[in-house]
């Protein structure tokens, strides 16, 4: 008989208890979950078969699953399971299993799922800028700490926007980008899109984009969807408005990067829109940065705040929850800090600050495919490819 | 014989404007001398003083109690003397509605009321007239337990018979005690928490046995005989050394086990491959080491070993059963002859045993690797009893067991490996797996199945009765009472009553040696044991004029009658549960119980009063009500105030087995319309407290039948219904649907004749 040979795969199983699911064996396959998602759909609705797989370590149909995007993480399963089981952080970990696997170095997927990596994970981008530290206060005869001609703490007499920071992190980024890249067409291709038929009317990927734009992160409306299921006994607090909160304080902080980068470098060329940095606390593109800081500290403290108050008996946080917390944090605020000891003129703290504020952005950047901030691209390409195969 | 009757009427219970003082006043009226006493008393629990003093007084021998029904009332007053109750309330004032249907005021009982409440008071009368006190049938009870089979439940029974203070005699047919608990060193969880597999310690449960003085141990031994009654019971048993005869008072019968016919699950490839071997093959294997497997299916899904058998042959089988049946039919009584029970079905009733303990298996497999095995439950029915939930839980929770509901489709062995084709899973697809090895079920199959392990010297026969009915275990219908057998004094414990997890089979003995200590107990005082308990009564025989027909010795549902070469009934009192089957038997009235035989009935039928006048007094019908299932319904249906129609009297019988044709005549001669028999259910999921006797009434009335027909009267005059204790709300509509069948029907030819 010709049919699926299941390779049932227990070290798997394993895997996945240790990213943060590790009550997983406890399901036995009720399928309370499936009904009290308010998400899961009609036909072949979820989390009650990837608990299964998840139990079997049936790596191949879990790894493939586009239903474990589509969760938010509401844990309305988790407060109604009989068993304990809490299937949103199986589904959560499965996600950590396609943030540790999908792309390479897998070596970076490895360090990122368990905090023993940490240690070098933080180490890589020290050494880096601890070396352009080196080389560039051998430029400034050997000051570690030097001041501007008039006095000032600049930054970039160390850290040089055009010679270091610009093109590592423009290597960073692109880098990372470059690997999302190739972890959304793999994503893409294991969805299986040869098997869904599409019933009705299509329309253009594009504007299926702009619907998934517009209601998960313009509007954040898929968040009350989400969290406007069954009423549990138990209170789970919503993520929508911490959530919300941090993604415009990035919108704002990309855009104001951009300016500045634009402002920087296209004023080698058109000198009417040079920006130099450091910008003075009043100028437009300062304060707007200040205010996305600002909401950065907000938003961080929501969710942390949030994730602080979950009953572990039904939603516990993995070490991927609490990494991509605690990088944004630190990076909020040695963000502040370098800025605050840069105007209040203490040159050491200013230095050393600011240089690990660099470390951590870029440690949020280049392990970005690997850390649960992938779900930017990952989960977006999964809603886009629900949408463009038929369902809502 | 009671001669002076004390009546009282309980006022506080006695309502539906029924003038009692009249009700008495009648009573005194009609049997004068018989009835020196005639009290309305307002509560009558509280006059029990006052009834003994006029016991005292007046020397009286029987108190008649008119009031609440029986069943509320029994264990209320305790009297020297003769007790009956007249149900004035549930089924007389509760139960009344006018036959028109028109609504009751608030007056004064209406007169048909009134008739009913006089002709129960004087049915009641009658009875006490005719009763007797019984005297004892006690027997010396030996204080001695036999225990069949030395294995867990065994071993368990003796331990807990001997703590309990009795002698023990162990019957073991081979020649080590532990029996299927030797193959099992760790078993599933015998206490709380009930979390985990636990060392079952057998060893140490015979170290017990063996040195406890108390108990005698038969090793290699059988049962030759068992001859006598509860109580006074004699056992032969035989030994290496010869035959053995002890006295016993009760038995356990814990014979277990044997795993069955490996033919039967050819189906899922047992036997076509060293490498799928059964539960109980795979956990000797286990004890041995001989496991190295990494993969393993465990399969608990029978479907594939049914139907290969559904598709081999099945005309076989039929032939030979019908052979076997005209054999024993020819020879009746002289040839007995075991019939083979053990099927395919052993495999699907041992499913619950066969869950938790490939759990267990599965667990200790992966325990000892350290979750390097990989082992898959493929259930169709994971089925796991009681509290047992808390073990499944924990099996769960093992990294290396797997569990799915599957179809298993088929077991293929391809040589470097076995595949197992799944359908309908959890997983949401149909795949094939790669296994190791295969682990198919054990079906239990109770020894009572093949072989006739208690050796009855029994007129009816020395195998129990009815093992056909559940597939050779030695279970019942006994929902409640879980180790009653039709063998008096005999209670089934362990697998060989049902397939049952170790922890289950430990509770079965200690449920069993209860009810042989109860029992031994009951002998001892000469009362009634199950379900009549404490009943003193028993039946007497009137051998003057027995034709040695032979019909209460076979009818007798628990072969409590033994014959001598005549035919002559040699009754066994403690083997008796006293439901009267025997007399309603008896075509020559020669059975009685001293307060239940056919003239009391009889005269109580007689008594009520029939008028002639069909159409303007209404039909007169006669019910007579088990008293264990039906007459407790009519009482809730009375309480309930579902009404039935007023022209019907209710009489109480012991079992419906115990009606005897000639009440019927008796009803039919006096003028009653109808005779409505309300039963239990009947047939093979029976509800009859003493297993056969609605199913003989309902027989018997084809006798009946044949004879009011050659009387000219419409047999149709006669029914039977069954009707289950809770039942109540349909009761009372069966009642008037008879009624108006008999109402059209017309009047009784016999009437006022």
């Amino acid at each position: 008989m010709a049919q699926y040979n299941l390779e049932p795969d227990s070290g798997f199983t394993k895997e996945l208890m240790e990213a943060g699911g590790e009550s997983l064996k406890k399901c036995f396959q009720c399928a309370t979950c499936s009904v009290a998602c308010p998400l899961a759909p009609e036909n072949n609705p979820y989390p009650r078969k990837e608990m299964v797989w998840a139990s079997w370590g049936v790596k191949d149909k879990l790894m493939t699953d586009v239903d474990i995007w589509l969760c938010h993480n509401c844990g309305n399963c988790a407060d109604l399971c009989p068993r304990g089981a809490r299937p949103a952080d199986v589904m959560g970990a499965a996600r950590n299993m396609v943030y540790k696997k999908l792309t390479s170095p897998s070596i970076v997927g490895q360090w990122m799922s368990k905090a023993s990596g940490l240690p070098i994970l933080f180490l890589i981008p020290a050494v880096l800028w601890l070396v352009v530290w080196w080389i560039r206060a051998g430029f400034n005869g050997g000051e570690w700490f030097p001041r501007a001609a008039d006095g000032r703490i600049v930054f970039g007499q160390i850290f040089y926007g055009d010679y270091t920071i610009d093109p590592i992190f423009m290597l960073t980024f692109f880098g990372a980008v470059g690997i999302l890249a190739v972890g959304v067409r793999r994503l893409w291709k294991s969805f299986e899109p040869g098997k869904v038929l599409i019933v009705g009317k299509t329309k253009s990927w594009f504007w299926h984009l702009f619907d998934v734009l517009m209601e998960e992160i313009v509007t954040h409306n898929k968040f009350d969807e989400c969290y406007g299921g069954p009423k549990t006994p138990v209170e789970t607090p919503s993520r929508r408005a911490g959530h919300m909160v941090l993604v415009y304080a990035f919108v704002i902080l990309a855009f104001v990067t951009a300016v500045v980068a634009l402002g920087h470098w296209g004023g080698k060329v058109i000198p009417l829109i040079k920006i130099e940095t450091p910008m003075p606390l009043t100028f437009p593109v300062k304060i707007l940065a200040n205010l996305g800081a600002l909401m950065l500290v907000v938003g961080l403290g929501l969710l942390t705040w949030r994730r602080m108050r979950l009953n572990p008996k039904y939603q516990a946080s993995s070490f991927q929850d609490w990494y991509l917390l605690g990088v944004i944090w630190v990076v909020a605020i040695t963000g502040i800090l370098a800025q605050c000891f840069r105007l209040a003129d203490a040159i050491v703290p200013a230095f050393v600050i600011y240089y690990l504020h660099l470390v951590f952005v870029w440690m949020l950047f280049a392990y970005l495919p690997w850390s649960k901030l992938g779900h930017l691209v990952y989960r977006t390409a999964a809603l886009l490819y629900v949408r463009m195969y038929g369902r809502p | 014989m009671a001669s002076k009757i004390g009546v009282y009427f309980d006022l506080q219970n006695i309502g539906g404007g029924l003038d009692v003082e009249a009700l008495a006043e009648q009573a005194k009226a009609k049997w004068g001398d018989l009835t020196p006493v005639v009290k309305c008393v307002p509560v009558l629990c509280d006059a029990e003083k006052e009834i003994l003093a006029d016991i005292e007084a007046n020397g009286l021998d029987g108190v008649l109690l008119c009031g609440a029904s029986p069943r509320d009332m029994a264990d209320v007053l305790r009297l020297p003397v003769l007790t009956e109750h007249v149900n004035l309330r549930e089924q007389c004032v509760l139960a009344y509605k006018n036959p028109d249907g028109s609504p009751l005021g608030n007056g004064d009982a209406p007169e048909l009321l009134k008739i009913m409440a006089r002709d129960y008071v004087n049915m009641g009368v009658v009875k006490l007239q005719k009763s007797e006190m019984p005297d004892s049938a006690a027997v010396e009870g030996v204080k001695r337990i036999l225990v069949i089979g030395g294995g867990w439940t065994g071993l368990t029974a003796a331990m807990e018979a001997s703590a309990t203070g009795y002698e023990v005699v162990l019957v073991e047919k081979a020649d080590v005690l532990g029996g299927a608990a030797n193959n099992i060193p760790t078993g599933s969880p015998l206490k709380a928490p009930w979390e985990d597999k636990e060392p079952t310690n057998v060893k140490a449960k015979i170290d017990a046995v063996t040195a406890d003085p108390q108990i005698t141990v038969h090793m290699s031994s059988r049962m030759a005989k068992l001859e006598g009654q509860p109580g006074e019971f004699t056992a032969t048993i035989a030994t290496p050394s010869g035959e053995v005869t002890v006295a016993v008072g009760a038995v356990v019968l814990a014979a277990g086990w044997a795993p069955l016919d490996p033919k039967y699950l050819a189906g899922m490839g047992l036997g076509k491959s060293p490498k799928i071997v059964h539960a109980a093959e795979f956990g000797k294997m286990l004890v041995a080491g001989k496991v190295d497997a990494r993969r393993i299916a465990f399969v608990l899904d029978t479907t594939l070993a049914e139907e290969a058998l559904k598709s081999e042959a099945p005309a076989e089988p039929e032939a030979g059963g019908e052979a076997a049946k005209a054999q024993v039919e020819e020879g009746e009584e002289k040839a007995f002859i075991k019939e083979n029970l053990e099927s395919i079905k052993h495999l699907r009733y041992s499913n619950t045993v066969n869950s938790v303990g490939m759990l267990r298996l599965a667990n200790i497999v992966c325990e000892k690797t350290n979750d390097a095995t990989q082992a898959f439950i493929l259930y169709k029915d994971m089925m796991i009893p009681g509290i047992l939930e808390r073990f499944y839980k924990k099996m769960q929770d093992r990294l290396g067991i797997m569990m799915t509901k599957a179809d298993v489709t088929a077991i293929d062995d391809r040589g470097d490996r076995i595949v197992v084709s799944c359908a309908n899973t959890l997983l949401g697809m149909d795949f094939d797996l790669d296994v190791d090895m295969v682990v198919v079920p054990t079906g239990i199959v109770p020894v009572t199945a093949k072989d006739v392990t208690v050796e009855f010297a029994y007129r009816q026969g020395p195998d129990f009765p009815d093992l056909g009915l559940f597939d050779g275990f030695a279970d019942s219908n006994y929902i409640c009472f879980p180790y009653e057998t039709r063998r008096t004094g005999v209670y089934a414990a362990g697998c060989v009553r049902q397939p049952l997890t170790m922890d289950a089979c430990e509770e079965d003995a200690r449920g069993a040696v209860l009810k042989a200590v109860q029992c031994i107990e009951a002998a001892d005082h000469g009362v009634a044991v199950h379900p009549r308990s404490g009943d003193r009564s028993y039946p007497v025989f009137n051998f003057v004029r027995c034709t040695q027909c032979k019909r209460c010795t076979e009818e007798c549902p628990f072969g409590a009658l033994d014959d001598d070469e005549k035919g002559t009934p040699k009754p066994n009192p403690a083997r008796c549960r006293r439901c009267g089957t025997c007399f309603g038997a008896c075509p020559e009235r020669v059975i009685s119980f001293a307060n239940y035989n056919i003239d009391q009935i009889g005269s109580m039928i007689r008594e009520v009063e029939v008028p002639k006048d069909f159409k303007k007094e209404g039909p007169r019908i006669l019910i007579l009500a088990c008293e264990n299932d039906a007459y407790p319904a009519l009482d809730m249906a009375g309480m309930r105030r579902k009404a039935w129609n007023p022209y019907c009297r209710i009489i109480p019988v012991r079992c419906l087995g115990s009606v005897n044709a000639i009440w019927v005549s008796d009803a039919m001669s006096k003028g009653f319309d109808g005779v409505l028999l309300l039963g239990c259910k009947y047939g093979d999921d029976y509800q009859c407290h003493f297993v056969k006797g609605s199913e003989i009434c309902n027989r018997r009335k084809e006798n009946i039948a044949e004879t009011l027909n050659r009387l000219g009267v419409q047999p149709e005059r006669v029914e039977q219904m069954e009707v289950a204790i809770d039942e109540y709300d349909k009761v009372p509509d069966m009642i008037d649907d008879f009624v108006a069948r008999i109402t059209d029907m017309g009047p009784n030819p016999f009437k006022g004749m």
